[in-house]
């Protein structure tokens, strides 16, 4: 009786060290993926709807006319923390001197990339 | 010196900078259009004059509820060249007593309003589904009494809300019939 235990004993060890050298699967290659997104309160142009750290509508359309292109295309930051694209919101503030999304009187915070 | 050929390049790039506006609103369009139809609420439809101009079309709103019920109102809503700095034009094509539509057709709609300091005013940020929209409540939620255009139906009103009622149901017979 206490034989027969034992013998059971050796065979599912004998199973384990088996399964160990023969896995089910084998992990050859693998791709990591990462997502970024840039680190601003909103990051399209209310106005455009351009990404704000792309060039804005306009400015795309006119860098495909001329070959040189235009990439000083920059983002401004409001008091209020609303960044737009500095061409839009440049033609915005001429009739209107306040932030699109928040009617806050708009004055200039930073401007840059 | 002004010589030929600066004056021939100035006229180019005069028109070509006419030509880019255009497409920025064209571009806006083509999103705020299909955006629109999506949207469109269940009472409204939209026809395109032309259907490679997406810039003009007609919005019908037929009321399913308040004083214009059974009507069927038209406008024609026209985005200009220098959309979305200014909100597009609308005209009511349909004759109606209305305080805030004139029989004209001048629609007052604080939306459209492009020089606004209470906020409530255009906005690059607005879209035209925003104006199908606000048009749609000009019937219901935002009919407004007390910052009339058409003076003479919101004193109607005040005075006798039968007599405005006979009066809106007169012209809706007589117009807003299909």
């Amino acid at each position: 009786m206490s034989a027969s235990i034992a013998d059971e004993n050796e065979n599912t060890e004998r199973l384990d060290d088996a399964s160990k050298n023969e896995k089910m699967f084998t992990l050859k290659k693998w791709n990591a993926v990462a997502m970024w997104s840039w680190d601003v309160e909103c990051d399209t142009c209310a106005i455009c709807r351009v990404q704000v750290m792309d060039a804005c509508l306009r400015c795309q359309a006119e860098s495909k006319k001329d070959s040189y292109g235009k990439q000083d295309c920059v983002v401004v930051w409001g008091e209020c923390n609303h960044s737009f694209h500095y061409c839009c919101m440049s033609l915005w503030v001429k009739q209107n001197n306040r932030c699109p999304l928040c009617q806050q009187e708009w004055s200039i915070q930073r401007m840059g990339k | 010196m002004i010589t030929l050929s600066q004056r021939l390049k100035k006229q180019q790039d005069d028109r070509s900078a006419a030509v880019n506006r255009i497409s920025i609103r064209d571009k806006l369009l083509i999103k705020e259009s299909q955006e629109m139809s999506q949207l469109l609420p269940n009472n409204c439809s939209v026809f395109y004059e032309n259907e490679n101009d997406l810039s003009k079309f007609i919005l019908t709103v037929k009321p399913t509820e308040g004083y214009w019920e059974g009507g069927t109102f038209k406008f024609a809503i026209n985005v200009t060249e220098e959309y979305n700095m200014v909100p597009p034009t609308v005209k009511c094509l349909t004759r109606l007593w209305h305080p805030n539509i004139t029989e004209v057709g001048e629609v007052c709609l604080s939306l459209l309003r492009q020089h606004s300091m209470d906020g409530l005013g255009w906005s690059p940020i607005r879209r035209l589904n925003d104006v199908v929209w606000g048009l749609h409540a000009l019937f219901t939620d935002l009919l407004n009494f007390d910052d009339p255009l058409n003076i003479e139906a919101s004193d109607m009103y005040r005075n006798s809300k039968e007599e405005f009622r006979m009066k809106v149901n007169e012209y809706v017979m007589l117009y807003a019939k299909e």
